[in-house]
């Protein structure tokens, strides 16, 4: 075995805190150690010709770069050493920046440290088998569940870019919740007629599949190939589909979960989209007096709510400016906490509604009591600390987005997660806010958590680009750390079925040995460390490199 | 114990989940977070992947303490891992128990975004397992 060890200063971030001399100098003569260099930048092109032609002059079958955490610059490495002919499964990269030099400031604890981190990747390489990224096909096709406005952005852009789109809805209309919207700001148009020009759009296209009343029975696979069974009108309907995008929206806030607003008890009581349906048909006093109560359902850590909606502000504003256009001598009254008239031009318009003769009372509503009169609204003025009541002819609630309904069904069917509000939870929210943990699975729209329309047929478009990278290649690797089976010792007792997540684990009933299906494997290693017969490896983290891992961490130096 | 074992700061192996807890540790490093060095991790894919034998391992190799961080409680890459390590790891401190070494062993949840999480159970850990030691 020939080991060449690539230590990096990272200019100054390495160098002033590990003493990489001594570290050069203790691994220079260690057992199978044929090269140990330094460099002030291993990742820059001159250092990356050094690590190159080492390998290629010393033949070196094992390399160790000990640098930067080993997320970082990790293909680029991988491809230096596949270039200098050397397998890149053969290479090991170890964290002597993030896990050494920059958590302390001794220099003679940090080399100790770090010579015990190399000694680990050493012992650990030894072991190392050649593996190979498995190339397999994909198929050229999306599954987007939901038809609301993401759904249908992501839709539309996919199959113009020439994918075949399936879509499937489980109302028997597209367009989700802004179908039912009217004038919506800022644009001053109709929610139907935004969808209605979508999924015209879509309905043109001939590889576009629409389901409507349909929803999706089972889910399997992985990415690439993900198969579907959707239960459709007409019937069971199978689909294979490269990838996914959820988009199944949000459900509005049930009002009755504030029993103190009396909601559903009295008809003077609405929530924005009760108020979206039926004002114009509503008959209210000349000079009416109508109550607006921001927040309902959100930033309520009581009933479990505790985020912001960020569209209810605005909805909010819009009900507002509908009564004044029509009642120009009504008496409105709005209460907020505070009003987050988030997106571009909001505070304008918060200001014009102002201008029209909107009143905005900071305030609590404690109670909502139905009169013969009137609604009684009981309730405290924060700005003032103090209590008050007041008498309205109509009360709206600006009710606020929870999950969607379907989520713990979707979640649990595709096997992505749920985050603590039970929106569907992003990868990364900075760095893969459209994915999720799943290669070819993303999220698109509300069902993520609240936005607006805009935002999100920016995320539907935005997972759609994302799935169209993937799946245009035609092609992906497989990650070849998948559990590998030695059949002479399995004994049969199918502990490892029972356990694996992804069922990736079959039963072979004629050997009665277990079998690992390499395309489901997710690469856990669960199985692995359930194994009461030692049978089951996980190929590339196998028992032999933890285990000398720790023995080198724990050896005297 | 001898003299020279006395003096000796701990020694901690971790084992981090690479989709969460070994992603805090980084960060942790990029904040230029500072924790004792004494703390050593051991990245696997999933905290499912840590096998008992590993954590008796590290401690009959002379740990001072092994603790198995992984991702919150639903919040696991490959969906459940975590709950059994949760499990595992409970099972393993019953048998630390009856050898009076249970201060030995710890499990806890740090996600991605933790980086300040993680330096606090870490160092928590190394102090109190340093207390004990003197
Ligand atoms: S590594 Fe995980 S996913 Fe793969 S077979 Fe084992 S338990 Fe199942
Ligand atoms: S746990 Fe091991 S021995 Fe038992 S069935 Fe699975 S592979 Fe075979």
């Amino acid at each position: 075995m020939k080991t060449g060890i690539f230590i990096c200063h990272c200019g100054h971030n390495i160098k002033h805190t590990v003493d990489i001399k001594r570290l050069k100098e203790y691994f220079k003569h260690y057992f199978n150690v044929e090269v140990a260099e330094d460099y002030p930048f291993v990742c820059s092109e001159p250092g990356q010709d050094m690590i190159k032609n080492n390998v290629e002059t010393h033949r070196l079958d094992r390399v160790i770069i000990a640098s930067c955490t080993p997320a970082l610059h990790q293909e680029l490495f991988k491809d230096l050493v596949k270039k200098a002919g050397m397998n890149p499964f053969l290479l090991r990269r170890v964290s002597i920046r993030e896990h050494c030099s920059w958590i302390g400031d001794n220099i003679e604890k940090n080399t100790e440290k770090a010579i015990k981190l190399i000694k680990a990747g050493l012992y650990a390489s030894v072991h190392y088998i050649p593996l190979e990224e498995k190339q397999v096909d994909v198929t050229k096709s999306a599954l987007v569940i939901g038809g609301g406005v993401s759904g249908l952005s992501a839709a539309l852009f996919l199959s113009q870019m020439g994918m075949q789109v399936y879509l499937v809805e489980k109302e028997a209309e597209l367009g989700g919740h802004v179908r039912n919207l009217k004038n919506i700001w800022p644009a001053r148009i109709d929610g139907k007629e935004i969808v209605e020009r979508m999924a015209s759009a879509l309905l043109q296209r001939d590889n576009v599949e629409i389901f409507t009343s349909t929803t999706i029975r089972s889910f399997e696979g992985s990415f690439g190939n993900y198969q579907a069974a959707l239960d459709t009108l007409e019937g069971e309907k199978k689909i294979i589909a490269g990838g996914v995008i959820v988009a199944i929206g949000f459900s509005p806030f049930n009002a009755q979960l504030k029993p103190e607003f009396a909601y559903g008890k009295d008809e003077r009581i609405l929530t924005t989209l009760d108020f979206e349906k039926g004002f114009d048909r509503l008959t209210l006093p000349e000079k009416p007096r109508i109550a607006i109560l921001y927040c309902v359902g959100s930033r309520d850590e009581m009933i479990g709510k505790p985020y912001c909606s960020r569209v209810c502000c605005i909805n909010a504003l819009r009900v507002a400016e509908k009564v004044k256009e029509r009642y120009k001598d009504s008496y409105v009254e709005s209460f907020y906490m505070d009003v987050r008239a988030h997106p571009r031009g909001g505070e304008e318009y918060f200001e014009d509604t102002q201008e029209k003769g909107v009143l905005f009372t900071r305030g609590n509503i404690a109670e909502i009591i139905p009169e013969s009169r009137g609604l009684l609204l009981r309730g405290e003025d924060t700005l003032l600390t103090m209590p008050f009541e007041r008498e309205f002819d109509l009360a709206v609630l600006s009710i606020g987005m929870s999950p969607p309904l379907d989520n713990q069904y979707i979640a649990s069917l595709l096997k992505i997660i749920l985050d603590k509000d039970k929106f569907f939870l992003e990868a990364h929210p900075k760095i893969r806010p459209y994915d999720t943990a799943l290669k070819g699975i993303f999220i698109a729209g509300t069902c993520s958590g609240p936005k607006d329309i805009e935002e999100s047929i920016n995320h539907g478009r935005a997972s759609a680009i994302k799935l169209y990278g993937l799946l245009n290649l035609g092609y992906t690797f497989v990650e070849p750390f998948i559990a590998l089976v030695d059949t002479k010792r399995c004994s049969g007792c199918r502990a490892c079925e029972q356990t694996c997540v992804a069922k990736a684990i079959k039963f072979d009933e004629s050997r009665r040995v277990a079998h690992v299906e390499e395309a489901a494997c997710m690469g856990c290693g669960l199985c692995n460390s359930t194994c009461p017969s030692s049978a089951i490896s996980l190929k590339g983290h196998l028992d032999s490199y933890i285990g000398d891992e720790i023995g080198a961490i724990l050896e005297a130096i | 114990m001898t003299e020279e074992k006395k003096d000796k700061n701990p020694e901690i192996v971790g084992f981090a989940c690479s989709f969460c807890s070994f992603k805090a540790s980084e960060m942790a490093g990029s904040l230029r977070m500072k924790y004792p060095e004494g703390v050593k991790l051991i990245q696997v894919p999933c905290s499912s992947r840590v096998d008992p034998a590993f954590v008796i391992k590290a401690i009959f190799e002379g740990a001072d303490g092994v603790f198995v961080a992984g991702c919150h409680p639903g919040d696991c890459h490959f969906i459940k891992g975590n709950y059994y390590t949760r499990r595992k790891i409970a099972a393993l401190k019953e048998m630390f128990n009856a050898f009076s070494i249970k201060n030995k062993i710890r499990l806890f949840w740090v996600s991605a975004s933790e980086a300040r999480r993680f330096v606090e159970k870490v160092s928590n850990m190394y102090n109190e397992i340093k207390e004990a030691k003197t």
